[in-house]
């Protein structure tokens, strides 16, 4: 279905999934036509940037993961990972040690951890299902060690900016989380990196015998997604103005999810970023619109999961109609 | 009487493209039959029909006279029709017992559940076994056994499931010639119980040792129906391979160039053992063997896909060349596409341009973006210039036929100035329209300068097309011919005296 794609223009940049995207788009203006009629406050400015804001550091971490479920690969550790740089910040700074050194700090151990789970699933080729799963549990693990479990302030006026500050009116999460975005989207469809993204999660053993370096760009997307799940440890620490070191586990599956629910096929080969910003924005907007409706936040569990099994259903049957 | 098995008018096309046209076969029962044919003859195709995985376009299958028809492979198993895949199929953690009745495990009803009567079963192997001439313990652990034992298993396993028909495809590949005798004599058992046996195998010796009849396809049709105890060899291969090589293949090339690949003693693994061979510009050098011959790794060896070499020495263009990865001999000149074409060719989600550009993405590079309209240009050019029917260059390439598929993967290497590029079976599933075209655009690169290395295990193909052939045979190089060789002369040239065992 994508052989009329012309050169440049939306459509080239949308790429290879638009029809799938277009979709999306349809289903979050339904979204937000329905809550606009249920509730006089939800379509407000304000409410709309307390939507982005809430969905940036949910966001960035989709945005990380999509490249790599793309090239094949698949990282649970990322929220934990999260979770692990606002204590490492946390801790630093309780011992008088500088915030933003604590930030770069933060921001290597993600690297770290990112290399570490590259090297276990392209060097001894292990299921990153597995390894990621096991570095999760490490993480999560090592960061309530450190902090006994404990939440720790963190109370710096610079560094909670970037989780809470403004600029004109927007957000401050929000702009990382938009430029992220722009930039993974420019990156996938207009670079040398980006295609061979693609053609590692398309076909890996194809690819690696063409000369692609497979390994390579599978390790240099484990490292991105570690130091982007530490960025957004960063903002969420920074928006709380405190870290806890299970503050943001509990979103993984709403990070894989919102992948997944973007269109990006879990074997590979198949997806786009803005897929998955639009679903990230579809799951924020729908847990805003209940909340708005006093709906209590178990329902909003259920209607998460009956939203994501809807499109992605959706989605299925069109693919399958249109052989795309 | 009529015979226990017989196919008429067996007709089967794929997406438009006979495969197979009016073909009939007949077995009796107690008969051993020999199906043969070169590559793409349509075995494969028919044997797939009559194991219920395919389903006909046109004819009749009659067992016992009866019309019957396989909605699927399970459905065959139950009319008594089993196909013994060429690797062996066994559960190698369960016992010899229970992989014999894995299918059906003779079970009693005890309160509502089926408890396995573990003892019948134990019985039941063991006098299964002892008709096919193993006395083994049936509580044994299959992972334990040899090869041709974990065969034996499985043959059970047909008879425990009341196969009449057994068909064997290629059932030796795996197996030393010692173990091969030992298969022999399974097959004369199920001979004596009155089994059919359908006897796929390269290897014309064995054919002649243990079948009774020959039956050869070839291009989709029946080609030959022999009585082995009256055929001759040379009748059987004319059979399969026929006369018609004249329109195929271009002529031979002009007088060849500089060096471009030697390779001295290469060895690899237990794959490959001291192969010496040179390669000139504008030559196209076939390499010929079976299954199993070192054919599969030679090619992939000598480009890096699979490491380090373990000895032997190669100059490129007369520089020292060591193979280490894809990428490093990419770099020395060396294009390569693979056999494989849709688990090691193509990205399938890709498009026919994002296929086409993948190893030489550099070319486009502006900066840190890749520019499209230098792409676009390009692949035009080499769509246009193979004659690569898509419906453009945005086409995903999943949905081209796989003579095209096999044309994006030529011309992968063509937008670079490449030396040395090293094809494994490049015809293979391409329609013969295709296939001609192939080989008339491979001929037109040797004019331009390049020097190559097809690698087939259609040695119709290798004499054909290739300027000088070497023929591997269990990792060494076995012979070595100039155009004008039969593939006649090839097959025979990888024959070993299979007697000198027996």
């Amino acid at each position: 279905m994508s052989a009329a794609i012309g050169r440049g223009g939306l459509r080239g940049l949308l790429g290879r999934s638009w029809a799938g995207v277009a979709l999306l788009l349809v289903f979050y203006l339904a979204v937000l036509l329905t809550f606009s009629v249920l509730s006089p406050w939800f379509l407000s400015f304000d409410n709309m940037m307390s939507i982005g804001a809430n969905m940036a550091f949910i966001g960035l971490m989709s945005a990380a993961q999509t490249p790599l479920i793309i090239a094949g690969g698949l990282d649970l550790s990322v929220a934990a990972v999260a979770g692990m740089a606002g204590v490492i910040v946390a801790l630093l700074h309780g011992n008088g040690i500088d915030v933003w050194f604590g930030s770069v700090a933060a921001l290597l151990v993600g690297a770290l951890i990112g290399a570490i789970n590259g090297l276990f699933a392209t060097k001894l080729k292990l299921n990153p299902l597995i390894v990621t799963l096991g570095m999760m549990s490490v993480v999560t693990g090592l960061a309530l060690v450190l902090t006994g479990g404990l939440t720790a302030p963190l109370l710096v006026p610079g560094f909670n900016w970037i989780g809470s500050g403004r600029i004109g009116t927007l957000p401050v999460p929000l702009l990382f989380t938009v430029l992220l975005y722009l930039g993974l989207g420019w990156t996938l469809a207009r670079t040398k990196f980006g295609r061979f993204v693609y053609a590692s999660g398309g076909n890996a053993e194809a690819s690696r015998l063409i000369g692609v370096p497979v390994a390579r760009t599978l390790m240099q997307l484990y490292i991105f997604s570690g130091v982007v799940g530490a960025f957004a440890g960063l903002i969420l620490a920074a928006m709380l103005g405190a870290s806890a070191p299970d503050a943001a586990g509990q979103h993984l599956l709403t990070i894989i999810a919102a992948v997944v629910l973007g269109g990006t096929s879990l074997f590979g080969g198949r997806g786009s970023v803005w897929g998955t910003a639009l679903a990230v924005l579809i799951l924020g907007t729908l847990d805003n619109g209940l909340t708005l409706m006093d709906v209590s936040s178990f329902w909003q569990n259920v209607a998460r999961g009956v939203v994501l099994l809807l499109a992605v259903s959706v989605d299925q049957i069109r693919t399958q109609a249109l052989g795309d | 009487m009529p015979p226990l098995l017989e196919m008429r008018g067996i007709g089967k096309s794929f997406g438009g493209v006979p495969v197979l046209a009016d073909v009939a076969l007949a077995i009796a029962a107690g008969e051993v039959l020999a199906l043969l044919g070169a590559n793409g003859a349509g075995k494969s195709t028919l044997v797939k029909i009559l194991s219920g995985a395919y389903q006909r376009d046109a004819g009749t299958v009659l067992l016992d006279g009866q019309p019957v028809s396989f909605a699927s492979t399970t459905d065959a198993i139950r009319q008594g029709i089993r196909l013994l895949p060429q690797e062996v199929s066994v559960m190698p953690h369960l016992s010899v017992a229970e992989n014999i009745f894995i299918g059906d495990l003779p079970a009693r009803n005890v309160f509502g559940v089926a408890v396995v009567q573990r003892r019948r079963m134990r019985e039941e192997s063991e006098r299964l076994l002892a008709q096919l001439g193993l006395e083994i313990d049936p509580a044994r652990e299959v992972g334990t056994l040899a090869v041709p034992e974990r065969r034996i298993v499985e043959i059970a396993r047909a008879l425990a499931g009341r196969a009449r028909i057994l068909i064997m495809d290629e059932p030796t590949a795996a197996l030393t010639e010692h173990e091969t005798v030992r298969l022999f004599d399974v097959v004369a058992r199920l001979r004596g119980q009155g089994v059919g046996v359908i006897y796929i195998s390269h290897y014309l010796d064995e054919v002649f040792q243990v079948c009774d009849r020959i039956a050869v396809l070839r291009d989709g049709r029946n080609a030959g129906d022999f009585a082995t105890a009256d055929a001759s060899r040379d009748d059987v291969l004319l059979a399969m391979l026929g006369t018609r090589m004249e329109g195929l293949y271009p002529p031979p090339g002009g007088k060849p160039g500089r060096t471009i690949c030697q390779a001295q003693g290469l060895t690899f693994r237990g794959d490959l053992k001291d192969i010496s061979f040179e390669l000139h510009q504008g030559e196209v050098l076939g390499v010929f063997g079976l299954l199993g011959s070192g054919i599969e790794v030679l090619g992939r060896v000598l480009y890096g896909a699979m490491g380090g070499i373990d000895g032997g020495s190669i100059a490129i263009d007369s520089a020292p060349y060591a193979p280490s990865t894809p990428i490093a001999g990419k770099a020395a000149g060396i294009g390569f596409v693979a056999a494989e074409r849709k688990v090691e060719g193509i990205v399938p989600d890709l498009t026919v341009r994002e296929n086409m550009t993948l190893p030489f993405l550099d070319r486009y590079r502006h900066g840190l973006s890749l520019r499209r309209a230098g792409e676009d240009t390009e692949v035009r050019h080499w769509i246009d210039l193979l004659g690569i029917r898509t419906k453009g260059a945005e086409q995903h390439i999943r949905f081209l036929s796989g003579g095209n598929q096999q044309k994006v993967c030529l011309a992968r290497w063509l937008i670079e100035e490449m030396k040395l590029l090293i094809l494994e079976e490049p015809t293979r599933g391409v329609d013969i329209g295709a296939r001609k075209e192939i080989y008339a655009q491979l001929r037109e690169l040797t004019r331009r300068g390049l020097a190559l290395l097809v690698i087939s295990s259609d040695a119709e193909e290798i004499a054909g097309l290739c300027d000088r052939m070497l023929v591997l045979e269990r990792g060494r190089c076995v012979a070595r011919l100039a155009h004008g060789a039969t593939p006649a002369m090839l097959i025979d040239a990888t024959d070993l005296p299979l007697e000198s065992a027996a």
